[in-house]
């Protein structure tokens, strides 16, 4: 694949998170989409419903908690998994977990698709450590049952302002004026509601 | 936005997400060009945002849409081309061999149909499966709850403040056979940041106190706790309530906020 000069994460640093996180705890469990992943490289229908299989339903509900929308949202699914069909190099092993790979794709083409917006990203522009392993049910329901006790936990106004973000693809300035609160107040909650994440998430 | 410094992390995050204008997204690029920490930190902050995503609520996804998808990649594949076999022209010998080349060839297309038919019923039953298998764990859940609250040896305890005015309430709802507690509060304090209520069972075996979930209050001062992480047989003499760090302690912290004895 070749270095897209937008992407802020130089390819050196990529590779190096890759190598040293997937000899990690989690790497018995990334060789699974690896596999998967090397067999749709050679057209195995098989191994592509696999991935599809297991992803799916969170693609899905994230571009439905953006779109509201049965059919626009499936249209981001399929558009997304068959993206992966046709160019499943373009998610390499390495650089990060796949299942969070496939919910920021997918958040970012409903984000488009909402805001009416050209497809802003390639798909191999989104990079992401390899911190978590989607792949793995029980990892992954242990994460998903953190991330929604954080959530739940959130002052409001920190949550709303989250989300606001991540799902409605506002910057500071749109949130300060959607919700009426000061830019800086906006840039307080964001971060305080990031380095709230980082701790929920830790192992 | 920088002034020299690293880029704060929450216009770093916005960056990742794309939500940027294109002025400010270019300065903290230009920055980011040059600086490695800001590169992992954005990096480790794209990983946390998408589990945002991986977490969201799960919506019922269209049911033909897993056909639809394979459909899709079926038709995708292009069809490799048979190369007709050449054969010798010898015209007034040859029927037989047309008639025996159609008939495998016609038995060829139905083993391929059959063939694509048991793919496609075998992937329809394990899509099936895997929802029963989810309706099963929600129903057994729904199931377990119902026992804990409804069973006639379920242990109901009220838990008050000591002596200090009533406002705030827990009554915890214990199982020791199985392990199972459903606590609920009201009236309770908001936690300072970073600070969470934690529910303790204490074992009548004088063992130490149990980590029983940590909690937060809504607005009104309501929280429950349902169904917590507990080992079984353990016969409790009390329950507390105290206050912890957001991800939870091991032992308990005084002061005591809630307490009640079996």
């Amino acid at each position: 694949m070749h270095e897209n000069p937008s992407n802020p994460i130089a390819a050196g640093l990529r590779s190096n998170q890759g190598a040293s996180e997937t000899s990690g705890a989690a790497g018995g469990t990334l060789v699974a989409d690896e596999s998967l992943l090397n067999r749709v490289c050679a057209k195995d229908r098989g191994a592509m419903a696999e991935l599809f299989e297991r992803y799916s339903g969170m693609v899905y509900s994230v571009a439905f908690r953006i779109l509201r929308d049965p059919g626009n949202a499936e249209d981001v699914m399929q558009d997304v998994f068959f993206k992966v069909w046709r160019q499943p190099g373009s998610f390499l092993i390495g650089r990060g977990s796949l299942g969070a790979w496939l919910a920021v794709v997918a958040r970012n083409r409903a984000i488009d698709l909402v805001r009416n917006r050209k497809p802003s990203d390639a798909i191999d522009e989104v990079v992401l450590p390899a911190k978590t392993d989607l792949s793995a049910e029980i990892e992954r329901n242990a994460i998903i049952e953190k991330v929604r006790g954080f959530l739940a936990g959130l002052p409001p106004e920190q949550r709303i302002s989250l989300e606001m973000a991540f799902f409605e693809g506002l910057s500071h300035a749109e949130i300060s004026a959607r919700t009426g609160d000061p830019l800086g107040t906006v840039k307080s909650r964001i971060r305080s509601a990031l380095i709230l994440l980082r701790k929920a998430i830790q192992p | 936005m920088m002034r020299g410094e690293h880029i704060p992390i929450e216009d770093l995050a916005l960056f990742s997400l794309g939500n940027l204008a294109s002025g400010e997204a270019g300065e903290i690029r230009l920055h980011l060009d040059e600086c490695s920490q800001c590169r992992s930190e954005m990096a480790a902050l794209s990983g946390d945002l998408a589990l945002l995503g991986a977490a969201v609520e799960s919506a019922p996804m269209p049911a033909d849409a897993r056909d639809r998808f394979l459909a899709r990649i079926q038709a995708e594949v292009p069809t490799k081309a048979v190369h007709p076999v050449s054969i010798a022209r010898e015209p007034s010998s040859k029927p037989l061999l047309w008639a025996l080349c159609g008939a495998i060839a016609a038995l060829i297309v139905l083993v391929v149909i059959l063939l694509v038919r048991v793919n496609t019923l075998n992937q329809q039953l394990s899509q099936q499966s895997s929802t029963i298998n989810r309706l099963t764990v929600s129903a057994s859940r729904a199931q377990e709850t119902f026992d804990v609250i409804t069973a006639a040896g379920a242990q109901r305890v009220l838990l008050t403040p000591g002596k200090s005015a009533p406002s705030p309430t827990g009554r915890a709802i214990y199982l020791p056979s199985r392990g199972g507690l459903v606590f609920e509060a009201a009236n309770l304090a908001p936690v300072p940041e970073g600070k969470a209520y934690e529910l303790w069972v204490i074992p009548a075996s004088g063992a130490a106190p149990i980590p029983a979930g940590v909690f937060w209050p809504d607005a009104r001062g309501s929280a429950s706790v349902v169904l917590p992480p507990l080992p079984k047989d353990v016969p409790a003499k009390a329950f507390g309530v105290t206050i912890e760090r957001a991800e939870g302690s091991s032992t308990p912290t005084a002061p005591i906020i809630l307490a009640g004895a079996v």
